[in-house]
């Protein structure tokens, strides 16, 4: 980089005499190599302080953000909070939820959906010579606690639940304590589909993380990863249709029990109906694409078939 | 066409890099219903980031003002403005302003929130190393205004 020399530096008086050829002596190589030596040196200074005034800010910013994280995982105050503990659903929350009156369900239609199905384009899942839904879900976390009420609603027409269990979302995320319904170690039986349900983790916390519960099987575990991008809930409808999240607003459930949240399904007014037998439907109409619209009860019925104009073509 | 030090030119590349997370943080606050699903881990956990009472300062959320800064930030950098000289402390000010609400924000997910949110986490790496491009360029700048001026048209 070229720099003007000082006039200093450029005086006759500094400026040693040539040799008789023209060429430099030796005291003006000696002065020349001094100079550069000085130059050197002072651009390096010049470095370092530029270096200082870079890092110094940097090193105080990182050592600030490092103390923070210090701080929190020394205070153990990190992490999430266990929810109400899992316990099996009482009867009469399980026999309104498996029973919402036809007509009830007729009536709302789509009601409070918010976000459809998406379709798939992949192979058909298949069980047994029948559709397969695959449902994977945690129960600390709130979008599952509000799909499952209405996936249980939904295939409870096509089929019977067994071993449901009650439980909370977690109190440390958003829609708290969301009151729901427990997939883990329940069974299903139908002679239309198929059910694969499996919740990867409780509401409880241990060493500062939720508890496993259940394990997919490999290929449902690709399924999940490459389909359901690793987010709960994650419901692979036969292949054909996807459900990644909530169909309806969680909000619509906070400060409800279950006992609350099943009276409410029948009552075509309630906003609670409204959102989670709106969704069903939605989810019935699906379904009843993978049965052949079987058994006719169901896909026939009016609510369905207004639901089935809200799915999109796959 | 004006150009500057590469180090001008990197500080550009990272409040753009900062504004397209904002970005996509902003288009998130604002279609919340599309997205309402959770996380595998309940730490590294964005909705929770950026739906909690902290995502916004009064009304205005706080993804937007940080697509507001990085914007400014970006117009601040490109090359023409960096032959400006009394834009210099205006260019640290804002970058430092910046990495302080970072900072802020990082105290808040930490210890309001309880969850980390990865995309605020770059947006905050990109405000660091956004201050520190602003402070070496500025300081080459000032060390060597002839070459500056120079390496700048």
């Amino acid at each position: 980089m070229w720099r003007p020399m000082s006039r200093k530096g450029r005086g006759p008086a500094a400026r040693p005499r040539s040799g008789r050829g023209g060429g430099p002596t030796g005291a003006q190589k000696r002065l020349a190599a001094q100079r550069a030596v000085a130059a050197a040196a002072g651009a390096q200074a010049a470095r370092r302080r530029r270096l200082v005034t870079v890092l110094a800010p940097v090193a105080v910013v990182i050592a600030v953000a490092a103390i923070l994280v210090a701080v929190k995982v020394a205070s153990g105050s990190s992490g999430p909070k266990s929810g109400i503990k899992p316990a099996a659903a009482a009867q009469s929350v399980t026999g309104a939820v498996t029973g919402v009156p036809a007509a009830v369900l007729n009536q709302i239609g789509t009601g409070d959906l918010t976000t459809p199905p998406t379709p798939l384009t992949g192979a058909p899942l298949t069980a047994g010579g029948k559709p397969r839904v695959l449902f994977v879900g945690a129960e600390w976390c709130p979008y599952c606690a509000a799909e499952r009420w209405s996936l249980v609603v939904a295939l409870s027409r096509f089929g019977t639940f067994s071993g449901l269990g009650e439980v909370s979302s977690s109190p440390s995320d958003v829609f708290p304590n969301t009151a729901t319904l427990s997939l883990h170690g329940a069974s299903y039986s139908s002679q239309y589909l198929s059910l694969t349900a499996k919740e990867i983790f409780s509401n409880q916390v241990s060493g500062g993380s939720y508890q496993s519960l259940d394990k997919l099987d490999a290929a449902d575990e690709a399924l999940f990863t490459s389909v359901g991008k690793n987010s709960f809930p994650f419901i692979d409808i036969g292949g054909k249709y996807l459900i990644s999240g909530s169909s309806y607003d969680p909000g619509v459930l906070k400060g409800k029990t279950q006992a609350q949240i099943a009276t409410a399904l029948a009552d075509p007014s309630s906003p609670i109906a409204k959102a989670i037998d709106g969704s069903a439907n939605v989810i019935t109409a699906a379904l009843c694409k993978l049965t052949g619209n079987q058994p006719a009860g169901v896909c026939s019925a009016t609510g369905v078939i207004a639901a089935a104009s809200a799915l999109p073509s796959g | 066409m004006p150009s500057t030090r590469p180090s001008g030119l990197a500080s550009l590349v990272v409040a753009l890099a900062g504004l397209a997370v904002s970005a996509y943080l902003t288009v998130e606050h604002f279609s919340l219903g599309a997205t309402l699903a959770c996380p595998e881990s309940a730490t590294i956990n964005c909705q929770k980031v950026t739906t909690s009472h902290w995502s916004h300062l009064g009304p205005i959320p706080v993804a937007v003002l940080g697509l507001v800064f990085f914007a400014a930030m970006a117009a601040l950098c490109v090359p023409s403005m960096w032959q400006r000289r009394a834009l210099d402390p205006v260019r640290v000010a804002v970058a430092l302003v910046g990495v302080v609400t970072a900072l802020v924000l990082v105290w808040i997910e930490l210890f309001r929130i309880d969850a980390v949110c990865l995309w605020c986490t770059a947006v905050h790496v990109c405000s660091l190393v956004l201050l520190a491009t602003v402070l070496w360029t500025t300081s080459a700048i000032r060390a060597d205004p002839a070459a500056a001026r120079s390496s700048s048209t």
